[in-house]
């Protein structure tokens, strides 16, 4: 259980990896860069603890993922963007898939 | 303003890059796995070095290459390779429906980043433009 607590935290951390490395535009950008390096250390040592317990191929995908649905997520609620059928298909993919691990005893 | 010439040249440079930085995501998937929370030196030194090699090749190929397009490449590659490396380094074996519902993931997840890209033209006219 801990190992999901571990592998939730990296989540949020990739999420605002993937959002400042995005304005860091090839490290031009000093302020972003920082941000970019610093949440990713941190979502780094958190997906460290989590595949303690993951096989690495399992809890990269489950993070990867989970942050690509976060970064969809922070869209629609703080950058105005519509969630579509596209994007709603694409995140009850993500969630199938993790529900799918789970139960068959690789996560 | 840039000739076709050009543009086409650094275009194919920026898939390179894209190519390199789902590369170098493997590597940091597989050394953190390795470096068994920061406890095994080379693994840690390794995941460090793989850490800014894909963050600094996924930014710049971004810089050309539509942000929904290039996360979705780099995350495809980066996923598959690290469940396909990972069972023969750590040989950590997936059995069939293991690698189904993983399976299911990555495609979700491209899947994913592929439905925001009809979000991203203002700002690569923006880019194109500075």
């Amino acid at each position: 259980m801990l190992s999901w607590i571990y592998l939730s935290i990296a989540v949020v951390f990739e999420v605002t990896v993937a959002i400042s490395a995005g304005n860091a535009k090839g490290f031009t950008r000093p302020g972003w860069t920082a941000a970019t390096l610093l949440s990713g250390a941190i979502a780094t040592y958190f997906l460290s603890l989590a595949l303690l317990t993951f096989d690495v191929g399992v809890g990269y995908s489950i993070w990867t993922s989970a942050a690509g649905v976060g970064i969809v997520i922070m869209g629609v609620v703080f950058f105005g963007e519509k969630l579509n059928w596209k994007k709603f298909s694409g995140i009850a993919l993500v969630i199938g898939g993790v529900i799918g691990l789970r139960l068959s005893g690789a996560a | 303003m840039m000739n076709e010439l050009e543009r086409v040249k650094s275009t194919r440079n920026a898939w390179v890059m894209l190519l390199l930085a789902g590369v170098f995501e493997i590597g940091y998937a597989l050394s953190v796995a390795g470096s068994e929370a920061f406890s095994v030196l080379s693994w840690s030194v390794s995941a460090i070095v793989f850490f800014l090699l894909t963050l600094y090749a996924l930014s710049v190929a971004l810089k050309t290459i539509n942000v929904g397009i290039g996360y979705a490449v780099w995350a495809g590659i980066g996923a598959i390779g690290s469940a396909a490396f990972g069972s023969i380094i750590f040989e950590q074996t997936l059995t069939l429906l293991q690698v189904f519902w993983l399976g299911v993931i990555i495609v979700g997840v491209i899947w994913l980043k592929l439905a925001s890209i009809e979000n991203i033209p203002t700002s690569e006219q923006g880019l194109t433009s500075s």
